[in-house]
């Protein structure tokens, strides 16, 4: 019998950060570049030849593209592995940053547009500038959001040999 | 307005894209093992369908009707859809380098999503207007996230609860699904 008690008592809004292994590819300066592991089998399957999402890319070529540089506040060295986080909210406000904001203008300049004249070819044209609007107001937020370090991963510690994410 | 809300309700709840239209599945099941990842996908593709959808009924108007070309309407959808993520791809990407470093890896899989045609070829079939097809495509996208999410909760308790050998994982998750269809069928009825 397995006793779930511990798990029913888990406390789930205390903010966490969500870890994941990355190799440091390069350094420059004080920042290293780190690629992260491939944590997903996609491309990997006796299928992929004949998958309609090869058009992602290869493995090597969807890892270099997520390539990313931190600070290097350990002195690592390029080949080492590390443990890196991010907070687990953070997905969620870049991808609040990045759509929503752009698509609650498109619409709303879109639902006035159409309030306002009927037709729709200005709907259009509002929907189209709303939409620009959105992206202007979205890169300024991301902005924001970079300086205050929240889209960024942090280092947490050395991965030590043969250390593996605990997914049973 | 009422109009609009009968629509958005109609598109979100009653006509749901994965529970009553069974469209997006492999995103369904692929993409809900934590809530945050099943948001990014979900916002995601959001922003495609409701962007796509705009182009969609654009093309539909202005090229494949006056010219007689309805026949080519999968290829020609599917060609947009293909511009509309790339166009999201790069709009992120040069909008925020740090957001695509987050966001990236969801967009690739929206284009091989079937929801997003499948939603294309309702609303030009809907014979709708440009803002009903607008709102249709943004309402049916909402359906499609709010499923995902409730069903990556699902799964997250899922994770942790005590279940028989035989139906952990996949079997379990299926029929979850299969009671997330139910429920939703109570909408049926509501609006057509």
């Amino acid at each position: 019998m397995v006793d779930n008690s511990a798990n029913s008592t888990t406390d789930f809004s205390a903010p966490a950060l969500v870890e994941g292994f990355a190799h440091v590819v390069a350094i420059e300066n004080t920042m290293v570049w780190l690629e992260p592991e491939q944590t997903t089998s996609c491309g990997g399957c006796s299928a992929s030849s004949a998958c309609g999402s090869k058009g992602m890319g290869s493995t090597a070529n969807r890892l270099e593209a997520r390539r990313f540089r931190i600070e290097n506040p350990a002195n690592l060295v390029v080949g080492e592995r590390v443990v890196v986080g991010i907070r687990e909210n953070a997905l969620i406000n870049a991808s609040l940053t990045a759509y929503a904001i752009p698509i609650a203008t498109l619409l709303i300049s879109g639902i006035l547009a159409q309030w306002a004249f009927g037709s729709d070819l200005a709907t259009m044209a509002a929907m189209v500038a709303g939409l620009i609007f959105g992206l202007a107001l979205s890169r300024a937020n991301a902005s924001r959001l970079s300086l205050r370090g929240d889209l960024a991963p942090h280092f947490i510690r050395r991965a030590r040999a043969g250390e593996t994410c605990n997914i049973e | 307005m009422k109009e609009y809300v009968l629509l958005i309700v109609s598109a979100a709840l009653v006509n749901n894209v994965i529970l009553a239209r069974f469209l997006g599945l492999c995103s369904f099941m692929g993409v809900t093992t934590r809530i945050d990842t099943a948001i990014g996908m979900g916002m995601a593709t959001t922003f495609v369908i409701t962007v796509s959808s705009m182009a969609d009924w654009a093309v539909g108007a202005y090229l494949l009707e006056p010219y007689n070309l309805w026949y080519l309407r999968t290829v020609t959808f599917i060609l947009v859809i293909a511009a509309a993520v790339q166009f999201t791809e790069m709009t992120v990407k040069k909008v925020s380098p740090p957001l695509f470093q987050m966001l990236g890896i969801y967009l690739p899989l929206i284009t091989t999503n079937c929801a997003v045609l499948g939603v294309a070829i309702l609303l030009v079939e809907g014979r709708m207007s440009f803002i009903d097809a607008t709102l249709f495509g943004f309402a049916s996208s909402i359906g499609y996230s709010l499923v995902m999410v409730m069903f990556a909760g699902l799964r997250e308790r899922l994770a942790l609860a005590d279940i028989p050998r035989l139906f952990a994982g996949p079997p379990i998750g299926f029929i979850v699904a299969s009671l997330l269809a139910l429920a939703f069928m109570g909408f049926s009825g509501m609006t057509s």
